[in-house]
């Protein structure tokens, strides 16, 4: 298993080289000019092409390239044009919210998805099933804007027991009870995914429930509870990890709606607010970041479906 | 199953117990939420009125206007100008202190001003007539133009792109990039505390602050930091400024749609802060190629079809944020003029058909470029687009966000419309119109020659007549067109004590408390 990750971060090189290359491309092909965006609507074009000028971006594209890539080589992301950071630091303020809340998200989605997905299962065709499987619908078409705004009238606004947006580092003053701030998101943000994760802990509990091995054991007389969790749920576990997974890599970095209703410094904003910018500098540290993020899930996915999976074979 | 009972039941336990603990916020910190980010506080460089929000706490020039949109001194005590108005000396404050502990002097006056004047995004229309600006003592300076400049006060006075005083040693090298924050070092009453990337921009009471005498009045008089804080947190969603306002989050919240503003001013748990001095929209036409680059009559004709009080409608709502105002500057102002204005809004698409086809025009198509980053830009030139449609001009309507918009209007090749809008100006010469390099390019003879009448004058009522002239010129030759003042309006906490019933241009926290 050592021998296969260790392989499989080797062939990140060239991915991530080739990312890279993507990345600068597209971004610089998008027409504007972050000398424009700074300086305003009453500057002229010759303003923004002296402060272009200053801040090398009138140099050849490969040119920029290869020193940014020199640069990333050594560590460097560059220095955000707008922050005036360098670019990890601004990345590492909006990771630690992304990193906090996604963790949050998937709190709630192991303790309301997983029960919820289970009951379902075990009682399909029933009134429990009935609402399990209504309420996941209803929560799946929800958009996540609209329940977001709701939550924080209903609880921030009307009973006053949550903040209603914004996010202070625990860095700051207030400590660990700042992630009061992300209650009310990381809901929102549960909702949908929540709703998804019982539909398919349902829909594969369900298949497994007709093999041999569960017919078997329930022949043996088990207890339906202990075929439920040990014989159908464990095998149905193995498309449910690579959803985990996935879903865990998505709200890092795609947050962006729920982090704009509630005002979270999060990565999903700052690279739509870069883009927005033209801060090519963040936009191609996020997205190298954000690259090399989701191949580590994949790996992580791929190591866990060898350990819950003894037919996997990672050789 | 056992675990995550105990898991579900410790989680809200303490979710619970943090709800109820922090909810208090530090006293004396003003929470302001605002639309996002500014790009830069540099305000030499940058004329974002959100960068001017934040920075002209931290940032003072030598004169500021007062609420007659005056300009009155501010680190400058007084001055005097040479008889054949070349030559204008300025007194300085004495024991005005930066942030870093220096006390300001003409060399620092000296610095801050030459750089505005090679850098600065305003700075050019001065300098273009300075010869020179000499340290003539220790706390006077002396600037010398070439020819007299009436409006150098008034845009001394405008801080936005405008000569914020720096210490020498950080803008004697800074050239065109914007300072970085750490170089953030002003005179003003707050001093720049952080700037956390999409968290907030905080600044702290400078207790060193040495304020003008005089009753408060506009921007100039008394100036007292209440608060110990003032955080600028960055809310990009309207509906959570709204919610995050009436739950306690924030005491002040900018750019409030109109379509909102009934309910809350009948709110009270809200106040509605009217900007005194509106915005207008403006759809420059091309003056270097195109269809309309030369073709006065045709651009007349496409004056002629638009009525643009349903546009206001649409775009902005309750009928007292608006007015369809032909005048570039408001009734009240003393810049008001109705000269050319009978053209504003005449709406009259059979007449502009007849004109158009006067002025050789084919149904050649006319790029209209928009962006949707401002919905009313949008909104407006979705209505004029059909109006235009109506008059039967070929109308090619091009989006884009505002990053590729702005680009894209350096090009002459590439539009012969687009759609901006500008904030209010205490005087005409700083309407972007009036400059010769703003995309549109309106350079004409006729201009030129009121141009030059205009800021040769330093006599109010001349100048005055001479406004009036040019936008007569504006409404005949249509290099731009307006659509009409936007009253902006903002959301406070009743808890706030010194706001007033409107801002002067922008929102500002001196003797302001809760």
């Amino acid at each position: 298993m050592l021998v296969y990750a260790v392989n499989r971060l080797v062939t990140l090189i060239p991915t991530l080289l080739a990312a890279s290359i993507l990345v600068f491309l597209f971004v610089h092909l998008i027409p504007g000019d972050p000398a424009a965006v700074l300086l305003g609507d009453a500057a002229t074009p010759e303003d923004v092409a002296e402060l272009s000028r200053a801040m090398g971006l009138d140099e050849p594209l490969w040119k920029q390239y290869l020193l940014w890539l020199g640069n990333v080589l050594q560590g460097d992301l560059g220095t955000s044009i707008f922050f005036r950071e360098p670019v990890l630091d601004v990345i590492a303020a909006g990771a630690e919210t992304s990193a906090l809340l996604a963790c949050m998200t998937m709190v709630w989605i192991v303790l309301i998805g997983v029960p919820v997905g289970i009951l379902s299962a075990t009682h399909h065709g029933s009134w429990v099933d009935q609402i399990a499987s209504g309420g996941a619908m209803l929560f799946a078409s929800v958009p996540t804007f609209w329940l977001g705004l709701y939550l924080i009238l209903i609880v921030s606004v009307g009973l006053g027991w949550l903040p209603s947006s914004g996010f202070p580092s625990l860095a700051d003053e207030g400590g660990i009870t700042n992630l009061r701030y992300l209650i009310l998101p990381s809901l929102t943000l549960a909702a949908p995914n929540a709703a998804l994760i019982i539909r398919l802990i349902r829909a594969t509990m369900l298949d497994v429930a007709r093999d041999d091995h569960v017919r078997t054991a329930k022949a043996k007389g088990i207890h339906p509870a202990r075929v439920a969790i040990k014989h159908v749920f464990r095998n149905a576990l193995i498309a449910v990890a690579a959803a985990f997974g996935f879903t865990f890599a998505a709200l890092v970095s795609e947050a962006v709606v729920t982090e704009t209703v509630f005002s979270l410094p999060g990565i999903g904003r700052l690279v739509v607010q870069s883009i927005l910018r033209r801060d090519y500098p963040v936009i191609q540290g996020v997205i190298l970041i954000v690259v090399i993020f989701y191949m580590c899930v994949n790996l992580l996915v791929d190591l866990a479906y060898a350990y819950l999976d003894p037919r996997v074979s990672l050789s | 199953m056992k675990f995550i009972n105990h898991l579900t039941v410790g989680l809200w336990l303490t979710a619970s117990a943090v709800a109820v603990s922090g909810l208090a916020n530090a006293a004396g910190t003003l929470r302001y939420a605002t639309v996002g980010e500014p790009p830069s506080l540099d305000q030499h460089v940058v004329t974002s009125d959100l960068a001017t929000t934040i920075a002209h706490h931290i940032f003072e020039g030598l004169y500021a206007f007062n609420a007659a949109n005056s300009p009155v001194g501010l680190l400058a005590a007084g001055e005097t100008t040479s008889e054949d108005g070349k030559t204008i000396t300025i007194a300085l404050r004495e024991g005005v202190m930066f942030h870093n502990g220096q006390e300001m002097t003409s060399a620092d006056v000296v610095a801050s001003l030459e750089r505005w004047g090679a850098h600065g995004s305003r700075g050019g229309l001065l300098f273009a007539n300075v010869e020179s600006v000499e340290a003539t003592g220790p706390y006077e300076v002396t600037i010398k133009l070439s020819q007299p400049f009436g409006p150098w006060k008034n845009l001394m006075a405008f801080i936005n792109g405008g000569p914020a005083i720096y210490p020498e040693s950080i803008v004697k090298d800074a050239g065109a990039e914007p300072i970085a924050p750490e170089d953030y070092i002003g005179t003003g009453p707050y001093m720049f505390g952080e700037w956390e990337a999409n968290r907030h921009v905080e600044l702290v009471r400078f207790d060193g602050y040495a304020s003008p005498d005089g009753p408060a009045d506009g921007y100039v008089g008394t100036r007292a930091a209440e608060f110990d804080a003032l955080r600028f947190i960055p809310v990009p969603d309207v509906g959570t400024r709204v919610a995050g306002l009436k739950a306690g989050d924030y005491d002040y919240a900018e750019s409030i749609p109109g379509d909102l503003y009934a309910d809350l001013d009948a709110d009270p748990a809200v106040s509605t802060i009217l900007n005194g001095g509106p915005i207008f929209g403006l759809v420059f036409m091309n003056s270097k190629a195109g269809p309309l680059s030369d073709n006065f009559a045709l651009r007349r004709a496409i004056q002629t079809a638009l009525d643009k009080t349903p546009a206001l409608q649409v775009a902005i709502g309750p009928e007292g944020l608006w007015r369809a105002n032909g005048s570039f500057l408001p009734d009240g102002n003393v810049w008001y003029t109705a000269s050319g204005a009978e053209h504003f809004s005449q709406g009259n698409a059979d007449l502009a058909r007849t004109m158009a086809e006067d002025a050789g025009y084919a149904g050649e198509p006319i790029k209209f470029m928009v962006s949707t980053n401002y919905a009313f830009h949008y909104d407006k030139a979705i209505v004029y687009t059909k109006q235009l449609a109506h008059a039967g001009f070929n109308i090619d309507l091009q989006v884009y966000d505002w990053a590729t918009l702005i680009e894209k209007r350096a090009q002459p090749d590439q539009w012969d419309l687009f759609f901006t809008h500008h904030g209010f100006v205490p005087d005409p010469i700083l309407i972007s119109v009036m400059n010769d390099n703003y995309p549109g390019w309106w350079s004409t003879p006729e201009k030129a020659a009121l141009k030059a009448k205009f800021t040769a004058s330093s006599d109010p009522v001349e100048r005055q007549a001479i406004w009036a002239e040019i936008q007569a010129l504006i409404y005949e030759q249509v290099p731009t067109m307006k659509t009409g003042d936007v009253y902006t309006y903002n959301i406070a906490s009743p808890q706030l004590a010194g706001l007033g019933e409107a801002t002067l241009i922008w929102p500002h926290f001196w003797n302001v408390s809760k």
